[in-house]
């Protein structure tokens, strides 16, 4: 597809890449922009080229064709610069097991050439951030999976990155440093750091995008925020109310609203209406409004709304977790 | 300097790891005392001394020679018969009986024979017997000049004897110098002069290879791909591993160094030969380990071949036992790894008083394989970590 047109001062522009690995085309001409301050979610199925796309991000690997910009330096040509901005989280824990958290920060941060006041500062806020500072002097091989997991987010922080890439973080983790994770990636945001997120989870994507590609066999199949994307695919959100009333005449009164494009009472006697509707959310004041005017005593509000699950399988033809 | 940020970051890993001190320090140290002990005393016969009756001067003087004589170990018994015993239980090469009377036969000027006895079946008898009668012949010699000078000029025995020894200091020697050797000439050293600069040559090169299973852990843990994203070209990364592993090498040959020195009395002979020595075979080891650690896969394969191949190699070139023992089709075989040509430079300034020029060969042989090492393994790692760097 071709690169969207967005934000001139993209923080990270990727345009037309292209990868191959033999005959295989692992990433065919994928573009990408990311604003500062934007959560960039690349959501696809394992294989789907998530990976090679991130590699050729952070200047790990060289496209065959296409172009990586960040923060408008190319980072095939100016890769000193370009990577300086760039905070890399792996999706395995990249850290050395028999160091200190403290010795490992310091470690990547000194590849950043960071002086020595600016290293031992930003190594004690990242310490805070990621909520270690507490075992700071313990070896990796020391701590729990999940606060291995947040020190790998805090080695990709030190340097203060611009743009912070997250590869799949949350693989393997139990709920609890899993909820940490994205309460800390939804900071980053929030604190106008653009981040590149990928992930397989749909739920994950949605919490913490605010637009989202999908990715699949190499290629970028959809892209825009989530709503936007469901919206590609179903328009129309069924909703179903159990209530208490006069439910003849509140389903004509229903039909007659102008988002409202079908009833059908349901239920073993009748005490469910169900409306087929467009945009449910922002319908349901409405339809609450008029049982309220109507004397209908609703019980229960169920909506069913396609997900990003259900786009994956529209545009793909497969299951997002296959 | 990135790169020193790696170099600084394994030095820290492998300094913390007792394993690897054990390998580093302990092991080596071992090893040098049971070989020191095992080829200690090949240049040495065991002499057991037995004065028979009272001495006099004389006698004494000629004990004194003798515990003092550089190629024999000496125990003096009460009794022969305890000598013997120990002669036969091959406790001793050789029984050096003093006969008594000696001072007595020889200020008369009598003819004395100092009996020394073998076990036939010892190997190393008749060599006894003749560094035994090297000594008794020197201490005959005095004797000689103290009888003729009494006999020309008068005096008394002693006095001239006495005259004698002063001469003997007073002239310059032409002395013999027995030292063993082998088919093609190479001093044979023996003892803690041959086990530590041997186990200096074994065990830094198994340690540096060993040091290639850290570079495969690091490997696969990621941190070199996570470090390729930081503005850190590959050849960084290299350099900073190849740095950390040559001061490893260095600091293990100085610390062999030290405790040969200070423990075992080895004098390492010329000491801007002996650091060029060190500095060339510790970029040796470390091309192999950087080698190692770019080709291996895991950790585990770089441990069970790492130390067999350092143990294989030290043992063709030269490490477990002197080369100049083995035939000749063996020791050239043996030149073809770069032990042999340490361990031979070593023994030149060692047992041969050698300089930096007598091993130039040696060591112009050694810096062609450290090169051609430390290049092998620079490229190999660089393209490793460029072409899969999480592998």
């Amino acid at each position: 597809m071709n690169a969207p047109a967005g934000n001139p001062a993209a923080v990270l522009d990727c345009a037309h890449l292209v990868r191959r690995f033999g005959d295989r085309t692992a990433v065919d001409d994928v573009s990408l922009r990311i604003a500062p301050g934007e959560t960039y979610g690349l959501l696809g199925p394992n294989g789907a080229g998530k990976t090679t796309t991130i590699r050729m991000a952070c200047g790990l690997l060289r496209p065959d064709t296409g172009t990586v910009r960040v923060a408008g330096l190319a980072v095939t040509t100016a890769a000193g610069p370009a990577k300086k901005l760039i905070g890399f989280v792996p999706q395995d824990v990249a850290l050395y097991p028999d160091l200190s958290v403290r010795e490992n920060l310091r470690f990547f941060g000194r590849l950043y050439r960071l002086s020595r006041r600016a290293l031992e500062r930003r190594v004690d806020e990242v310490l805070d951030l990621i909520e270690l500072r507490d075992r700071a002097g313990d070896r990796v091989d020391a701590l729990s999976g999940g606060m291995r997991r947040r020190l790998n987010i805090g080695a990709g922080l030190v340097h203060s990155p611009t743009l912070l890439v997250l590869d799949e973080p949350t693989v393997g983790v139990d709920p609890q440093s899993r909820h940490a994770i994205l309460e800390s990636v939804t900071r980053f945001g929030e604190e106008g750091m653009a981040v590149l997120y990928t992930t397989h989870y749909m739920e994950e994507a949605e919490r913490l995008c605010d637009r989202i590609g999908i990715i699949d066999r190499g290629r970028l199949v959809a892209e825009g925020s989530p709503r936007e994307l469901v919206a590609l695919v179903a328009e129309r959100d069924r909703v179903r109310l159990s209530a208490v009333g006069d439910l003849a005449s509140y389903a004509d009164a229903c039909r007659g609203m102008a988002r409202v494009e079908g009833t059908a009472r349901t239920g073993d006697h009748g005490e469910v209406v169900e409306l087929v509707v467009k945009d449910a959310r922002s319908l349901l004041p409405d339809l609450l409004d008029l049982a309220h005017d109507q004397q209908v005593d609703i019980r229960s509000v169920e909506i069913d709304e396609p997900d990003l699950e259900a786009v994956f399988l529209h545009l793909t033809g497969t299951a997002l977790r296959e | 300097m990135t790169a020193l940020a790696v170099t600084r970051a394994t030095l820290t890993r492998v300094l913390r790891d007792r394993t690897a001190l054990f390998f580093m320090v302990l092991l080596p140290v071992a090893i040098i005392v049971v070989i020191g002990v095992t080829v200690s005393g090949f240049d040495q016969f065991r002499i057991g001394l037995v004065p028979v009756g009272r001495t006099g001067p004389v006698a004494q003087e000629l004990a004194s020679e003798l515990r003092s004589a550089p190629g024999l170990r000496t125990r003096t018994y009460d009794s022969a018969a305890d000598a013997r015993t120990a002669l036969r239980r091959a406790e001793l090469d050789a029984v050096v009986v003093v006969p008594a009377g000696l001072d007595a036969e020889v200020r008369a000027g009598r003819t004395v024979a100092v009996r020394v006895l073998v076990e036939p079946t010892g190997s190393a008898g008749h060599g006894a017997v003749s560094s035994v009668s090297a000594v008794v012949a020197g201490h005959a010699a005095r004797l000689q000049a103290a009888a003729f000078a009494g006999e020309q000029t008068g005096g008394t025995f002693d006095g001239n004897l006495a005259l004698a020894r002063g001469a003997e200091q007073a002239s310059a020697p032409l002395v013999v110098q027995a030292q063993t050797v082998n088919g093609e000439s190479d001093y044979l050293p023996l003892g803690y002069s041959y086990s530590t600069p041997t186990m200096l040559v074994l065990f830094v090169f198994i340690n540096a290879l060993a040091g290639g299973a850290a570079i495969v852990a690091t490997r696969r843990t990621g941190v070199y791909a996570r470090a390729l994203a930081a503005p850190v070209p590959a050849r960084a990364l290299v350099f900073g591993e190849t740095v950390a592993y040559l001061l490893l090498a260095v600091l293990q040959s100085l610390l062999i160094v030290a405790i040969g020195a200070l423990a075992f009395d080895v004098t390492w002979g010329d000491p801007l030969a002996a650091g060029v020595l060190i500095t060339v075979w510790a970029l040796v080891g470390t091309g192999a380990g950087v080698l190692a650690g770019a080709l291996f896969r895991t950790p585990e394969q770089v441990h069970a071949v790492g130390p067999a191949l350092g143990i294989g190699l030290g043992m063709l070139g030269g490490c477990m036992w002197p080369l100049a023992l083995v035939p000749d089709w063996l020791r050239t075989a043996g030149h073809a790894v770069p032990q042999a040509w340490a361990v031979d430079a070593w023994t030149t300034l060692l047992s041969r008083d050698g300089d930096l020029s007598a091993i130039l060969g040696d060591l112009t042989v050694l810096a062609g394989f450290a090169v051609a090492l430390v290049t092998l393994a620079s490229l190999a790692l660089r393209h490793r970590l460029v072409t899969s760097p999480g592998s």
